[in-house]
């Protein structure tokens, strides 16, 4: 169904959506107005949907700079009334956490929701940081889907809670309610739209102790509001002495171990679809009859480190309880606690454990055994660019221009697809790996340390929508302090790990409208720092590029520009690129097969029984860069324009 | 037979490598820029064409004169040769020429007389030199004029070799005359010159020493304005700039000599067909060795067809020139670093040897 059921407009019928699009739904029928982003897995998909409905709802959907900049704009209509979303994945949340503090104090006004994706065992992430805690210093509500139909229903209670409380509600969703697909139940769209009002003498501040106690209220207004809302729910006998504490996803993880375990009569299982401020009231009741409590959450052991305190702090209501989970050790994954994901199969064993309860791992089914059987013969796929894909031509480039120059000047870098510049694909080349932009600040600070006597070359490699996000004020300080090192920007004309979306070198925005492009070299120009451009893929001309620049000091810029492999070739024919057995020398010397072993394009591929190189031309993206660097001109490339 | 490894540990490891450019595009795994050439990558293979046509990783000085001659030498000094001679390009002098323009316009009338399908050259100003893959007399002689930091122009003529040129011609200094020559006639173990015996001519340059690409950066803290010419006279270094002239000592260029010049035993390309070098007396006309039938016949042709007017070699010059050549030859056989047979250092059979120091006395210092 996709976008088509996002809007439909039928209330009671149940489409199929996958979990982001059921919170862009949730957000429709709570009357969104405002909605904003930084793309980000696993909550990339949000504001894409919206866009696409942006005029048929008359909203107004923007791919934002950055988190920070996406919640202040958000918050900026919230505080005209509108009701507003702002969606980032976990890692944003931390780029926005200095806003966010501010306007957890100051408040809003018309509802605002944040949408947190969290990455539990890190899928599309560096890491799956559990963004709760940040949420609680944060003094904001949290919520949880544990499923896709929730997702809606979660988005749009949100939002009222949002403005009833006069504080932005988060809704954190992890990748597997993300990505999922299921059946949701539609509720009414929400009727036209809003008018915006931010009159002279209306104040939203930050200013004053007494905000802090209007904080707290709040948070007591929200806990008092958790216990009573049907996002919290139980299922199980009456009075159980053993209780499941779940939320998000692992509720239905439970449901099912419990389930196979054949425990389900006798165990209870909570849900909390409001994980801060706990619903306090609510826990007490359960807690007095349970006496055995096991918690079921990813990541970090948030709900049972506060649950625990809440029973600490009732103990002579709540009696004895032993309780399981990270901080024990008995609820943990392959992994060990509170690292990656849970699943039915993890908690059945935990729980079995536990209790004593005895679990055999269910037979796979008939197609899983033949995955499994196959896995064992096929080789791991690794972290790998796609094929045709730059950054593999520009990392060569640096790799040998550093070669060349000899001095054994270092890397850095940080997050895109360009991440994976620290494996096989990038030639093992990056060294330090953190947040957006902290590539450049590091170098910044490399660049200093001449006056100690360092002196090995440094090269941060950025990509092209890093750094807008996150770039400009580390180049600023190096401009101003004199640091000495190269940035390469690995501009790829789009945001290509989270879907290809605009950014600000771009010509349209979100909703597709035409944009006021702001192209990098204006920027660096403007920053005063000495730029060159060139094309990766004539790899020759590169390594001549950033050789040249590597022998230059102060802060200077090379973008090696070349779009997406990916999306060069949409909906076109593609280059079809093969080899000439006749001229492929292979195995050796002169060539010792370089295509498939050293270059490594996933398309580059060695066929043993020939003794020659082979392109997969399925895979293969039509680049033709390998094809200018095999030494016998072996590859042929026939263009198809 | 050793192979890239051995390559980068006994050669470009020791600064031994005199940026010839041979090995450079042989295959994806040797690269340059500004002259420095790297392993770039390790190909894994134990036995390779790179070590083997290396003109630092070790030459029989006599199986090499065999191999190109078919004879002994006779002269210690000057190698192989059937005459020497004063020369001066006449017609279409090269306006950027060194001296006579001899090497510019016998590369142009090997182009003309298709006797080479292209030719290897050195293009390019003293500051920023590249290979030329020449292929008319035009765009040889635009590369007149010596640069003197040590170019891997050969490089191109791998990427020549790959597209298919056969003969193809090659203005060297010696150690790329040897370069050339390792690879007509080496048993290689790679295909990369599958066409041995296959250079149309080898012109070589005399050549005391190249300097390092560290020089630029001295060159480019000296002088600031454009360069047009460097010449290295006996007096000293000259650089001929727009707004001037600077001149040093060689002494100021010592510290830039490249390592590996200062173990080479060749400073008038013995193994090319014909070598050009200064008069070190008139800047007008150059010194001109023919050495194979090759040669010969190439300057016959060019005094036929009036492209060069060549006159006898001073007799009393040609002492001089033998005893610089020796000199040279001695200093590096006493050599602590001289270990025949190691990387970097060409072996003199003994009986060359001897008359070597025969032929060294006899001259007088
Ligand atoms: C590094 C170096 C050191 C030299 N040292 C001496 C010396 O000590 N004594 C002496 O008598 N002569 C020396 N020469 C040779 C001399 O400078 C002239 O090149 C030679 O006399 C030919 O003069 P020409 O007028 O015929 O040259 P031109 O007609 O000007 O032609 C010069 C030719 O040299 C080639 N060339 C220029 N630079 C290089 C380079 N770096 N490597 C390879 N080829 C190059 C060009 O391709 C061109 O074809 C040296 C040359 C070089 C390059
Ligand atoms: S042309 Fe070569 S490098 Fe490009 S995608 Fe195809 S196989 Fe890969
Ligand atoms: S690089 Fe060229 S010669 Fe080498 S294996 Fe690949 S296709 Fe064959
Ligand atoms: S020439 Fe042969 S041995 Fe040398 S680096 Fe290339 S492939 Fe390896
Ligand atoms: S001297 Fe020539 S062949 Fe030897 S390493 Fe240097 S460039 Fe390569």
């Amino acid at each position: 169904m996709t976008i088509m059921g996002v809007c439909c407009d039928k209330p009671g019928v149940k489409v199929a959506l996958t979990g982001n699009e059921s919170i862009a739904r949730g957000a429709l029928e709570a009357g969104v107005g405002y909605a904003s982003s930084y793309p980000g897995s696993p909550t990339a998909e949000v504001l894409g949907t919206l866009a696409k409905l942006a005029r048929q709802f008359n909203l107004y959907a923007e791919w934002s700079i950055n988190e920070k900049v996406a919640m202040e704009v958000a918050a900026a209509a919230s505080f005209t009334g509108l009701r507003s979303l702002v969606i980032m994945k976990a890692d944003g949340l931390n780029v926005a956490l200095d806003f966010a503090s501010a306007l957890a104090i100051s408040g809003c006004r018309g509802g605002m929701v944040i949408v947190v994706g969290d990455d539990p065992g890190a899928h599309s992430s560096v890491r799956e940081e559990d963004s709760r805690n940040l949420c609680k210093a944060l003094h904001l509500p949290v919520l949880e889907p544990a499923s896709v139909q929730e997702a809606k229903d979660v988005t749009r209670e949100a939002f009222s809670l949002s403005e009833s409380l006069q504080l932005p509600v988060v809704v954190r969703c992890v990748t597997r309610v993300c990505h999922a697909s299921g059946d949701v139940l539609l509720g009414e769209l929400a009727p036209a739209g809003r008018r915006p009002a931010f009159n002279q003498g209306d104040r939203v501040i930050t200013f004053s102790i007494k905000l802090h106690a209007l904080q707290e209220q709040k948070l007591a207004r929200a806990s008092d509001w958790a216990g009573n809302s049907r996002l919290n729910s139980y299922h199980g006998p009456g009075d159980a002495g053993r209780l499941v504490i779940a939320s998000g996803p692992c509720y239905m993880y439970a449901l099912e171990a419990l389930e196979m375990l054949g425990l389900s009569e006798q165990v209870g299982v909570l849900k909390l679809g409001v994980t801060w401020p706990l619903p306090e009231k609510l826990l007490l009741s359960y807690l007095k009859t349970a006496a055995e409590v096991v918690f079921a959450e990813e990541v970090e052991p948030f709900v049972e480190d506060n649950v625990m305190a809440l029973a600490a702090r009732h103990w002579d209501e709540v009696g004895k309880i032993k309780f399981y989970g990270k901080r024990n050790g008995q609820v943990a994954g392959p992994n060990g606690p509170g690292i990656g994901e849970l699943d039915p199969d993890v908690l059945a064993q935990s729980l079995s454990a536990i209790w004593g309860t005895p679990y055999t791992k269910p037979a796979l089914p008939a197609h899983q055994e033949i995955f499994d059987l196959l896995g064992t013969k096929m080789p791991d796929r690794e972290l790998a660019l796609c094929a045709g894909c730059p950054h593999r031509a520009s990392f060569w480039s640096i790799r040998t221009a550093l070669e060349l120059d000899g001095r054994g000047g270092i890397v850095l870098g940080d997050i895109g697809c360009y991440t994976l510049g620290i494996a096989r694909t990038g030639y093992y080349l990056l060294q330090t790996m953190h947040c957006m932009g902290a590539g450049v600040g590091i170098a910044s600070g490399l660049g200093k340390l001449d006056c100690f006597g360092f002196d090995k070359p440094v090269i941060t490699v950025v990509g092209d929508s890093t750094f807008y996000h996150a770039a400009l004020p580390a180049l600023v300080n190096a401009r101003y302090h004199r640091a000495s090192f190269m940035c390469v920007v690995l501009d790829n004309e789009t945001t290509a790990m989270t879907g290809h979306q605009p950014h600000p070198g771009r010509e349209t925005t979100a909703t597709g409208e035409p944009a006021d492009t702001v192209p990098m070299e204006e920027i660096i120009r403007g920053i005063g720092i000495p730029y060159a451009v060139q094309d990766p893929y004539d790899v020759e001309a590169a390594i001549e590029a950033v050789y040249r620049m590597l022998q230059q000091q102060g802060p200077r810029v090379l973008i090696l520009r070349r779009a997406c492999a990916l999306a060069a070739v949409k909906g076109k024919q593609k280059n079809r690129v093969y080899v000439d057995p006749e001229k492929c020398i292979g195995d050796s010397c002169g060539c010792s097969r370089f295509c498939s072993k050293v270059f490594a394009c996933p398309a580059n591929i060695w066929d043993a029984e020939s003794g020659k190189a082979r392109i997969d031309e399925a895979v293969c993206n039509g680049c033709g860069v390998c094809a200018t660097l095999c030494p016998q001109q072996a590859i042929v490339v026939e263009r198809t324009v | 037979m050793p192979g890239q490894k051995d390559l980068k540990n006994d050669v470009l490891d020791q600064d031994l490598c005199s940026a010839c450019g041979m090995c450079v595009g042989l295959c994806p795994y040797i690269k340059t820029a500004r002259d420095r050439v790297r392993v770039i990558y390790p190909c894994g293979l134990a036995e390779g064409t790179c070590y083997s046509i290396c003109p630092k990783t070790g030459v029989d000085v006599r199986a090499m004169d065999l191999a190109v001659f078919g004879r002994e030498r006779e002269d210690q000094a000057l190698g192989v040769m059937q005459g020497i001679y004063i020369a001066r390009a006449v017609q279409d002098r090269a306006s950027g020429a060194q001296y006579g323009g001899v090497a510019s316009a016998l590369a142009a009338l090997a182009l003309e007389q298709g006797m080479v399908s292209a030719m290897v050259l050195t293009g390019g100003d003293v500051l920023n030199p590249y290979p030329v893959l020449a292929r008319s007399a035009d765009e040889a002689r635009a590369c007149a004029g010596s640069k003197y930091t040590g170019v891997p122009t050969l490089e191109i003529l791998n990427r020549a070799i790959r597209e298919g040129l056969d003969h193809p011609g090659v203005v060297g200094r010696p150690c790329q005359v040897l370069a050339a020559r390792k690879a007509e006639h080496s048993p290689l173990p790679g295909t990369q010159f599958n066409q041995a015996g296959s250079f149309g001519l080898v012109l070589g340059l005399f050549c005391f020493w190249a300097l390092d690409p560290k020089f630029y950066q001295f060159l480019t803290n000296k002088v600031k304005d454009k360069i047009i010419k460097m010449d290295i006279p006996v007096e000293g270094p000259v650089i001929e700039a727009e707004s001037g002239t600077y001149r040093w000592q060689v002494e100021d260029l010592r510290p830039y000599i490249k390592k590996s010049c200062n173990l080479c035993l060749d400073s008038t390309s013995e193994w090319a067909d014909i070598a050009v070098g200064s008069t070190e007396y008139d800047p007008a006309w150059n010194t001109v060795l023919a050495r194979s039938d090759k040669g010969r016949e190439l300057l016959d042709l060019a005094l036929r067809l009036n492209v060069l007017e060549v006159g006898e070699y001073p007799a009393e010059r040609f002492p001089l020139l033998r005893r610089a050549a020796l000199n040279k030859k001695m200093r590096v056989l006493k050599m602590q670093e001289y270990q025949p047979g190691r990387p970097g250092c060409p072996v003199v059979p003994p009986e060359y040897q001897k008359q070597l120091e025969e032929q060294w006395g006899g001259i007088g210092q």
